[in-house]
């Protein structure tokens, strides 16, 4: 399963709360030094347009936080109330 | 109404730094300052990659020095930036950060001279003229670029002193003033009004920047516990005429000098009080903020720059500046609050 399939199945609603919590995690993690160089450019690309609450701007925030912290990531789907999301991510 | 600026310090991952980078863009924010020391990311790159990801908001070095880096490369360096971002660019220079320059045995020697040709070196190579000098601190023989510099790049001179604050003044297009306590930017103004009149200029021909150390956060113990190791530099940097203004020992901060370049961080921030806060950096709540930029915007000050740390969450503390902070001193057209 892709992040895009993943990300499919967040509500529309809830893109906003969970685009800054993602962003919280990766700006935030001790480990932010594992984001890879290509997939930070696209984020910025994405923020500079206004769009890490759209699909794809949720898309790359997601695989950006996966990479850096996944416990974290996990756990905060899992606040959001998107814990099926976990089961599909741990597939990835 | 009150132009805002930006510090910040390329210890940061590049991408972090380049996010809050946007992020200031977009709240309001005129003007990005990224400090120069060879011991964080580079300047040049950092600026560069900002300025690929921004569309208005003026950038530049704050501050480069001329001692590490001669000022025709400085020039070199503006002038290529000001050809990714026509207008955008600024740059800010000053005598240099004591702490650091001792760590590869640099002494800020001749620090008038030495920013006074710095200046005309940097002017006028981005200018498209010929260089020609035989200074006190540099020799150039015959600097040009082989390219053209479409606009005038502002050169601001970072000041604490008396003599630089007034030659600041005199040659600069602005002044970044290195204090957060007013008592100390209305002593500085007084020598910023000697250089105005000194080139027979206007107070409007200058800016005049205020560089502070800012940190705010909703909770004031928040605020102060990240404004601590900035305080330290501050301190460890700072010359006796302005830490005996505020009763702290020379002593003191050579103490705290010789902990940060051992690397003893925790003597060196344990060393820092509450008054050494208060003295050298504008902290604590949104209303404290709003309340300590109120004064320096009323003893003359036309550019706040928000200096580091921000705060203790980058991203929050820059909402919370544009929410809160802004609306006291921007129209509504010249921000975005969060």
């Amino acid at each position: 399963m892709t992040f895009k399939d993943i990300v499919s199945k967040i509500p529309s609603s809830t893109w906003e709360v969970t685009s800054e919590r993602l962003i919280d995690i990766v700006l935030n993690s001790k480990n932010a030094k594992k984001m890879p160089s290509g997939l930070a450019k696209t984020i910025l690309y994405y923020w500079q347009r206004d769009q890490l609450a759209s699909e794809i701007g949720l898309q790359r925030l997601l695989e950006a936080s996966m990479h850096i912290d996944p416990d974290k990531t996990a756990e905060t789907l899992k606040e959001l109330g998107l814990q099926e999301l976990t089961v599909l991510l741990e597939s990835q | 109404m009150t132009d805002f600026g930006i510090e910040f310090v390329p210890r940061d991952l590049y991408w972090k730094t380049t996010f809050y980078a946007i992020q200031a863009e977009k709240t309001g924010f005129n003007t990005l300052w990224i400090t120069d020391h060879f011991n964080n990311r580079n300047v040049y790159v950092s600026l560069a990659i900002v300025s690929a990801y921004t569309d208005k908001i003026k950038f530049g070095p704050g501050v480069t020095n001329p001692y590490l880096i001669h000022p025709i490369v400085t020039g070199q360096a503006i002038s290529t930036l000001n050809e990714i971002a026509p207008g955008r660019v600024v740059c800010g220079i000053g005598a240099g950060d004591r702490t650091t320059l001792q760590l590869v045995n640099m002494k800020p020697t001749r620090p008038l001279s030495t920013i006074r040709e710095s200046v005309e070196i940097i002017r006028g190579i981005s200018s498209g003229r010929k260089v020609k000098m035989e200074g006190r601190a540099f020799t150039v023989l015959g600097g040009k670029l082989n390219f053209k510099v479409e606009s005038k790049i502002p050169i601001f001179i970072g000041a604490q002193g008396p003599k630089m604050l007034a030659l600041a003044a005199e040659i600069g297009d602005g002044v970044l003033i290195n204090a957060s306590h007013p008592e100390d930017v209305a002593r500085a103004m007084e020598f910023i009004k000697n250089g105005i009149i000194k080139a027979g200029k206007t107070k409007e021909d200058l800016t005049i920047a205020t560089y502070t150390s800012l940190s705010v956060a909703n909770k004031a113990e928040k605020a102060k516990k990240a404004a601590i190791p900035v305080v330290a530099y501050i301190v460890a940097g700072c010359p006796e005429s302005i830490l005996s203004k505020h009763g702290i020992s020379m002593e003191t901060a050579t103490a705290i000098r010789h902990a940060i370049v051992q690397g003893r961080w925790k003597e060196a921030f344990s060393n820092i009080t509450e008054e050494m806060i208060g003295a050298f950096s504008i902290c604590g709540t949104p209303e404290t903020v709003v309340e300590k930029i109120s004064r320096l915007v009323s003893i003359g000050t036309t550019q706040i720059v928000v200096g580091s740390p921000i705060g203790p969450d980058i991203r929050k503390s820059i909402n919370m500046i544009a929410a809160e902070v802004f609306p006291h001193f921007k129209t509504k057209e010249e921000f975005v609050g969060d």
